[in-house]
């Protein structure tokens, strides 16, 4: 199912780590920004492009344009961006912008404003179709955006086509601007919405490297799309982050960047 | 050209969208449960496959249409102006204009040509896509012109707004008449013109009907009729513009950036001190009612271009009045 050089599971927790380090090192170009969705979302990363992704193949999309460091840190990672070009994220004119764009490399479609990659993505799946292609479609969502409505417009419509090509993971982080997702809204229960959607849904623990990549091996012809729905914590289990730190816009000094990297690098050991 | 009261014809798009859907495999057809109102209802029962309904759900249509048009896919998406515009227009701008993708939005029922009131009156929506880099703008006046806009807004790269009139369409060109989507067209009254009315769409009838009732009080007007008003062909207009005492522009749409605003860009950019008339919706939301109760009561009517025309010339004679055709059944006559 997915592809032929798949790593195992010490080396797909070893790749989160290191996308982690990597997305360290970006903010702290600025000194700020989006680190918090890299830790949370380090193991999708990990399992989608450590051999999830039939790479060159199957069709990945990013929904939420700031999380790009991940797709940045995890393609540089898997020798599929040249790792020197992170030095310049969010600079002035660089390619690699803080907010995906079209000038992102690597991903099929990077959305910058909330709720149209999945849409993006059924678009993808229905040429597929049309061609009799057997390409999987992965669209990478964040929880906060489930807040605007074209993404249950496209979750009923994906459904409705029977789009089993169709893969959507959620990095359910419980983070977004203006505090927990919780506390601006109410998108519980999660899995019962989509179910009820008509989707199939994995709900899996999000830093567990073995269970993601379980979920999305997972394939029914003909059973619908497949949404899997990774619980994860926006800091990514970090002890080094002050658990009072807004893990949406993280502000990295010296002093805690380094403490990011040393526990990371204990994890690597 | 032809006369009014001028016969109609049914469903010149969804004709041609078939026939161009035959030649050409990559072309698909995406609606929002507006099937036969937009015409599609052919392409759905000719070439199903490549028919897809979206739903009510013009959001979603307009990102999955990206979707198909990077995978390579010609993708027109179909339903009226108002839905396909106002409702998505950040779907627009993020999922089809800055990617600069091959997905044409048709957009049915302009300005007041609709009875549903302000819900389903497009009038702003030749400004909303205007607005968008990328996007081109292209309103035919009648059916042999919407039969060829089909193929050439197909062979365009890049997103189109296409603006279409919903229902009965007029045939106003002869057989002969070719539509250049790179040109706007001087129809009448090219050489030695008193005035310039600059019109688009449904108001190139009303346009081409007041030139006539000038001419016969002494008065020559030159019709140019711009089927494509972004990117806007300015060198034929401000050429006739800089000839002309006056400027009319004609448009079924609010005055605020369309036709008329696109026409004063280029007027004042050129330094052409001609005075510029916008006739058009003035910048107030209509109401429910019939398209000739609508356009006489907002200004759209034969009668207010020459009105136009007389006030703007400070002729010291009774304004002439046009006559009225009437229509037939089956048959149009600009109000």
């Amino acid at each position: 199912m997915g592809d032929a050089h798949a790593l195992d599971a010490l080396n797909l927790r070893r790749l989160a780590t290191r996308i982690r380090m990597r997305a360290t090192d970006m903010i702290a170009i600025q000194g700020f920004g989006y680190l918090g969705q890299a830790l949370s979302s380090a193991e999708s990363f990990a399992v989608l492009f450590g051999g999830a992704m039939r790479l060159g193949h199957d069709r990945f999309v990013l929904s939420p344009g700031h999380y790009v460091i991940s797709l940045y840190a995890a393609a540089a990672e898997t020798g599929r961006l040249d790792p020197a070009k992170l030095a310049d994220y969010g600079k002035d004119g660089a390619e690699l912008e803080a907010i995906g764009s079209e000038r992102t490399p690597v991903a099929d479609l990077v959305c910058g404003s909330l709720g149209q990659g999945l849409s993006g993505a059924i678009g993808f799946a229905l040429a597929a179709q049309l061609a009799g292609e057997d390409r999987r479609v992965f669209a990478f969502l964040s929880d906060g955006e489930m807040e605007e409505g074209q993404v249950w417009e496209a979750a009923m419509f994906a459904a409705h086509r029977r789009l089993d090509r169709l893969v959507v993971v959620i990095d359910a982080n419980n983070s977004q601007v203006d505090g927990p997702v919780t506390s601006v809204t109410t998108l519980e229960p999660l899995a019962e919405k989509w179910r009820a959607f008509g989707w199939r849904v994995a709900e899996v623990d999000g830093h567990d490297v073995e269970a993601l990549r379980r979920a999305f091996a997972t394939r029914h012809e003909s059973a619908g799309p497949l949404v899997v729905i990774a619980r994860t914590e926006i800091l990514g289990g970090l002890r080094t982050i002050p658990p009072t730190v807004d893990g949406h816009f993280i502000k990295l000094d010296g002093a805690l960047r380094a403490a990011i990297l040393h526990e990371l690098e204990a994890a690597l050991a | 050209m032809r006369e009014p009261p001028y016969q109609t014809v049914l469903k010149p798009y969804g004709l041609a969208l078939v026939e161009l859907a035959r030649r050409r495999p990559e072309v698909v057809c995406l609606g929002a449960d507006l099937t036969r109102q937009t015409e599609t209802d052919l392409f759905r029962d000719e070439i199903a496959d490549r028919f897809i309904n979206i739903g009510m759900a013009e959001a979603n249509m307009l990102s999955v249409a990206g979707g198909l048009a990077r995978a390579g896919h010609v993708v027109f998406v179909n339903t009226f102006g108002v839905f396909c515009t106002r409702r998505c227009f950040d779907q627009i701008a993020m999922s089809v204009a800055y990617p600069n993708l091959n997905v044409k939005i048709v957009g049915f029922m302009p300005g007041l040509s609709s009875p549903g009131g302000p819900s389903h009156q497009a009038i702003e929506d030749v400004a909303l896509m205007r607005a968008l880099p990328n996007l081109t703008v292209v309103e035919p006046a009648d059916a042999v012109e919407t039969r060829q806009v089909v193929a050439a807004i197909a062979d365009r790269p890049g997103p189109v707004y296409l603006r279409l009139k919903r229902g009965e369409i007029p045939l106003i060109f002869d057989d002969d008449h070719r539509l250049d989507l790179g040109k706007a067209q001087i129809l009448t009254g090219g050489e030695g013109a008193d005035i310039c009315i600059v019109a688009s769409g449904m108001m190139v009838p009303a346009a081409l009907s007041a030139a006539r009732t000038l001419a016969e009080n002494g008065v020559t007007a030159a019709v140019i009729n711009v089927p494509v008003i972004k990117p806007l062909d300015g060198t034929t207009i401000a050429a006739m513009a800089r000839r002309s005492r006056i400027v009319i522009t004609a448009e079924n749409h609010t005055i605020v950036g369309g036709l008329g605003s696109a026409v004063a860009e280029t007027l004042a950019e050129a330094g052409i001190a001609a005075p510029l008339r916008r006739i058009g919706i003035a910048d107030t939301f209509a109401e429910a009612g019939s398209r000739e109760y609508l356009f006489a009561k907002y200004g759209l009517g034969t009668q207010d271009i020459i009105e136009a025309a007389w006030r703007g010339l400070a002729i010291n004679r009774p304004i002439p009045v046009a006559p009225v055709v009437a229509a037939s059944p089956g048959a149009y006559a600009p109000v």
